[in-house]
């Protein structure tokens, strides 16, 4: 239960902190915008090839916007040694991870309410219910391993470097996973619900491997 | 010291008696011709990485739970051997994919999760240098280890169900003639022998490197007055 209350209460103070400076989401939002703009003049977008184009510009540019996100929720900590602070207090190490974590979530899924509808917007893709709940499943668990692999790097030299690096490859399958369901989405041949059951399965899966790892990665 | 050089020539010389074996025991492949020979170090050597790889994920399992410091080393000698034959797979892939598939590269399932398994463990080199020696880089690593061990196989599943061009396994499904049987476990025996080897030096090198006096290297640069 004390988990609980500590996890709510962190990212409580996350949220708060970003309402009352508002940089993080309205940066990324801006950034997804853009993204989405470059992708206009690298293949230049018509009606015909937006179906096929638009989910990966999609991923690449949540991908980008959730390394920032993640990156900046605990290098903002380890600047005002509040990182410190808090591991310092008696709060379990895997219920701060829990509260940063879901609040880094919260933001992203802020950011990704103008993405979304912004991709509609400007290359006339179908915005549905399951592309919405493929996003939104890919990053409950791109979040988990983010924030674990934020928390490491923002301890590291090198962090902006890093991050990328070790997140990525190990994002692979919810970009495989979610990015089947978005394409079929678009038009592609399939069928999505393997794809959204698949998602689960990899955020259960690592949702528990990371609060378990959590321990050892804040606790220095 | 000498343990260690005749460790090492051992390895070396039974490697030179498996190119022997492959070049000049096995038959000639009826379809592929010699190309086909790359298969023994090929899948030898992506054999022994995954071996390196096992032993990365359980030392930094090991590490976690015990702080051994024995666990940790041996991840770290396993990480780099790993990584190493990780290259030599991925390369001798790419020239047998050119002649055969027409094309250096496919995004099939087994190249794209090779592929994913050599970043990972290379980002796992560059943790281990970034960070603070001791505790924190160990912990670090194991961490990196223990989920690229797990990331490895869901991307490669992840990706198997929808498109395949790599050949799926032959030792088990009895596909390849006798000669070419007994070459391959010869050459895939002499390979683990070689990872072996190298994890021992390299755990060598490091356990010297640990009993070093801890300190940060600050290069002077030249022309500089010291302060």
């Amino acid at each position: 239960m004390r988990h609980v209350t500590v996890a709510l209460a962190v990212a409580r103070k996350d949220l708060v902190s970003e309402w009352r400076s508002r940089e993080l989401v309205p940066a990324l939002a801006q950034f997804l915008v853009l993204a989405l703009v470059i992708a206009n003049f690298g293949f230049s977008i018509n009606s015909d090839n937006a179906p096929a184009i638009a989910p990966g510009v999609l991923w690449l540019a949540l991908v980008f916007a959730a390394l920032v996100g993640f990156g900046r929720a605990f290098a903002a900590e380890k600047e005002q040694a509040t990182l410190e602070a808090m591991i310092l207090t008696s709060a379990p190490p895997a219920a701060i991870f829990a509260g940063k974590a879901i609040a880094a979530t919260l933001l992203l899924v802020l950011c990704e309410a103008v993405l979304l509808p912004a991709l509609t917007l400007f290359f006339g893709t179908p915005l549905t219910l399951v592309l919405a709940a493929a996003v939104l499943l890919a990053t409950v668990g791109m979040a988990a391993l983010g924030c674990l692999f934020a928390a490491m790097v923002a301890q590291l030299r090198a962090r902006e470097v890093l991050l990328p690096l070790l997140t990525l490859p190990l994002w692979i399958p919810f970009i495989v996973a979610g990015g089947q369901a978005v394409q079929v989405m678009m038009g592609a041949e399939g069928t999505f619900d393997q794809a959204l059951r698949l998602l689960i399965a990899f955020d259960i899966l690592f949702v528990v491997l990371t609060s378990l790892a959590a321990r050892f990665v804040l606790d220095e | 010291m000498t343990r260690y050089l005749l460790a090492a020539a051992g390895a070396v010389a039974l490697m030179l008696v498996a190119a022997a074996v492959i070049f000049l025991f096995t038959p000639t492949d009826a379809l592929q011709g010699p190309v086909q020979r790359i298969f023994y170090l090929h899948v030898s050597s992506a054999i022994a990485a995954f071996a390196s790889f096992l032993v990365v994920a359980v030392g930094g399992a090991i590490y976690l739970w015990r702080e051994s410091m024995v666990a940790d080393r041996l991840a770290r000698s396993a990480a780099l051997t790993g990584v190493v034959l990780t290259t030599v797979t991925l390369v001798m892939g790419m020239m047998w994919a050119k002649p055969i598939w027409g094309a250096f590269w496919t995004w099939d399932a087994r190249l794209t999760s090779t592929l994913v398994l050599w970043i990972i463990y290379a980002g796992y080199l560059l943790v281990r240098r970034l960070a603070t020696p001791g505790r924190q880089a160990a912990r670090f690593a194991a961490v990196v280890g223990i989920f690229g061990f797990v990331d490895v196989p869901i991307v490669y599943f992840s990706v198997t169900w929808w498109r395949t061009q790599h050949p799926g396994p032959v030792i088990a499904t009895d596909a390849l003639p006798p000669e070419m049987l007994v070459a391959f476990l010869f050459t895939m025996a002499c390979t683990l022998v070689l990872a072996g080897v190298m994890i021992a030096v390299r755990y060598r090198i490091e356990a010297l490197q640990d009993a070093q006096p801890q300190g940060h290297f600050v290069l002077q640069p030249a022309g500089r007055p010291t302060a």
